[in-house]
């Protein structure tokens, strides 16, 4: 059980990287992405490519961060001069085409079946020390994402996104290139989900092309619109409720005994129902956006 | 060359339907309703559920269609009208809610193996080249039809005429006395009978499942994003078009591209195509390729 908590945890702090780096885009630049799993998958396999070469982690770091970095300035280029509905679209498009790419492309990707073994993180350590070194690791940098994104969005820079999401016509009228305010908040929050990908890697110690299917994204979605859109805390808070629920469904159905569609009915409905519940009657989530706040 | 033309035609039907009703009830409603594919998956598996009541198969798709179309004024009322007070990104979030708590419902009343009409099997004929079944030539028949009764009503009926009009300009039609509410709503019970329709289609030609919806989610967006989102007939030809690219991908030899005698890419890419198709499009014409409309920023 103790080992369940670990997991569920580390998984928690994987989720709580994604949704503060979509908060980055969705929440305060207003950026509508439905393909943000993909920015993820550069990380995962950027981390499997290195090591079915042989050329080390750092190189899988350093790859999948390229990859998603290069991914953000194609999204942004697409979103110059589209609405958000359409971009949304868009995106989600893109993201399909790479995974079509990654289950086909077995040469390089080592298609459906993905890449297996990559080492764990800490691998060496004795059993109960190993994964909470890992989880330690993924808190750290959750939390450094976390002031990172607080710095980002606190200051003028931070207004400037806002404005951006809220009055496009306004921030252009005053002398801000849109372009390259939309450009900034994609390339670091696909950084930082590359980040989160390569981690996630090295902890499944697998990648394949079923982890990135666009149901991911939509879980991240849900999570920063019941933890609350515009608030980093919020994002955070929302992954980790969500990852919570939905690791305990299994257990509800063992209890009650019910067929295993339920796990999979019941994880579209939290995530569903949960997106809806809160877009219906509470919009700004548990964690409300601040109006205002402090000005550097 | 027949062939490739029928499977032209049949991958179009596959599509159009759904695309049209997302192009229709976007005109009015100024959001991409991603639950709308869903729609069409409800329409073949309440035909499939009527059919299993003692039904004819006839009846019980115009049954199934008609109480689809319920469902949509329903979840517009009481879901979509809400959300879209808060702009339109958030209500296409809404709709991606809705279309993954009918997943649930799916999977909950139908569970997760695939199903088929009740039909009698027929031999496949022979039209000029080309091989083609009964069920298939019914599906072209359906959606030809359905797209001819829709061009009539948009432009030789009172409704369709108040349609466009509430479509163009919502507060100049409201002054002539339009019940923009009473026409929104029509619009959106069929789009529902549409897309419900299209599903039935889609579930003639083979088998239904609870992806089906997933699976044609962005071809159709595809269709009607290309074809200008709010133009109904754009979508159909947004449809052909995604259809060639599918099928051709799929049928011509890259070989001697990089010689070597044979070399097709595997069929997974067919849909990869139009998502492709999609974003170029997007690039160069950011409102799809019949819309001459701009908007800014």
């Amino acid at each position: 059980m103790f080992e369940f908590l670990i997991h569920v945890s580390t998984m928690a702090c994987l989720f709580g990287l994604l949704a503060l780096s979509l908060n980055l885009q969705v929440g305060f630049a207003g950026l509508v992405n439905f393909g943000h799993i993909a920015l993820f998958g550069c990380g995962t396999y950027g981390a499997a490519i290195a090591f079915a070469n042989q050329w080390g982690p750092l190189a899988g770091l350093l790859l999948g961060g390229a990859a998603a970095a290069l991914l953000a300035l194609a999204f942004a280029r697409l979103g110059r001069n589209l609405g958000a509905d359409y971009w949304g679209i868009a995106t989600l498009s893109i993201a399909e085409i790479l995974r079509t790419f990654a289950t086909n492309e077995q040469w390089l990707t080592g298609g459906a079946q993905g890449i297996h073994g990559l080492p764990m993180l800490f691998g060496s350590l004795p059993t109960p020390w190993g994964p909470l070194a890992t989880l330690a690791l993924c808190a750290v940098l959750l939390a450094a994402c976390w002031a990172l994104c607080q710095r980002l969005v606190n200051g003028r820079y931070g207004l400037a996104l806002k404005l951006l999401r809220e009055e496009p016509q306004l921030a252009s009228s005053l002398g801000y290139d849109l372009a390259a305010l939309r450009r900034t908040p994609l390339v670091i929050s696909g950084l930082i989900a590359a980040v989160a990908g390569f981690l996630f890697a090295h902890y499944a110690t697998f990648v394949g092309p079923d982890q990135l299917y666009s149901a991911e994204t939509f879980l991240i979605w849900s999570m920063l619109i019941v933890g609350g859109l515009g608030n980093n805390l919020g994002a955070v808070a929302g992954a980790f409720l969500m990852q919570f629920l939905l690791a305990y469904v299994p257990f509800v159905k063992d209890a009650l005994g019910l067929p295993s569609e339920f796990v999979a009915a019941m994880r579209l409905t939290l995530v569903g129902g949960g997106l809806l519940a809160f877009l219906l009657w509470r919009t700004q989530g548990l964690i409300p956006e601040r109006i205002g706040g402090r000005h550097a | 060359m027949v062939q490739f033309l029928s499977d032209v035609l049949i991958r179009t039907v596959d599509l159009a339907l759904i695309a049209v009703g997302l192009s229709c009830v976007y005109s009015l409603i100024r959001f991409p309703n991603i639950a709308l594919v869903q729609y069409a998956v409800a329409g073949s598996f309440l035909a499939l559920l009527l059919q299993g009541a003692g039904l004819p198969l006839p009846v019980a798709g115009l049954l199934a269609c008609l109480l689809v179309g319920g469902l949509a004024v329903l979840l517009n009322v009481t879901v979509f009208e809400r959300l879209l007070a808060s702009g339109s990104a958030i209500a296409m979030v809404g709709s991606l809610a809705v279309t993954m708590i009918l997943s649930a419902v799916f999977l909950v009343v139908f569970g997760p193996d695939s199903r088929r009409f009740d039909l009698d099997s027929h031999p496949v004929i022979r039209v000029l080249d080309a091989r083609l079944t009964v069920h298939q030539l019914t599906a072209v028949g359906l959606t030809a039809g359905a797209v001819i009764v829709l061009t009539l009503l948009l432009f030789r009926t009172t409704l369709g005429r108040s349609m466009r009009a509430t479509a163009t300009n919502r507060v100049l039609a409201a002054a002539t006395g339009i019940d923009a509410r009473l026409i929104t709503n029509s619009v959106v019970f069929l789009s529902g009978v549409l897309a419900a329709l299209g599903g039935i289609g889609l579930a003639l030609k083979g088998e239904m499942n609870i992806q089906l919806g997933m699976d044609v989610l962005l071809p159709v967006f595809a269709a009607a994003i290309l074809g200008g989102l709010g133009n109904a007939l754009g979508a159909v030809a947004g449809a052909v078009i995604i259809a060639t690219a599918e099928t051709l991908v799929t049928n011509v030899n890259l070989g001697p591209l990089v010689g070597e005698p044979l070399l097709f890419l595997p069929a997974s890419y067919a849909t990869a195509m139009s998502f492709l198709i999609l974003v170029a499009a997007l690039l160069v014409r950011p409102h799809g390729l019949f819309v001459s409309e701009v908007k800014r920023v």
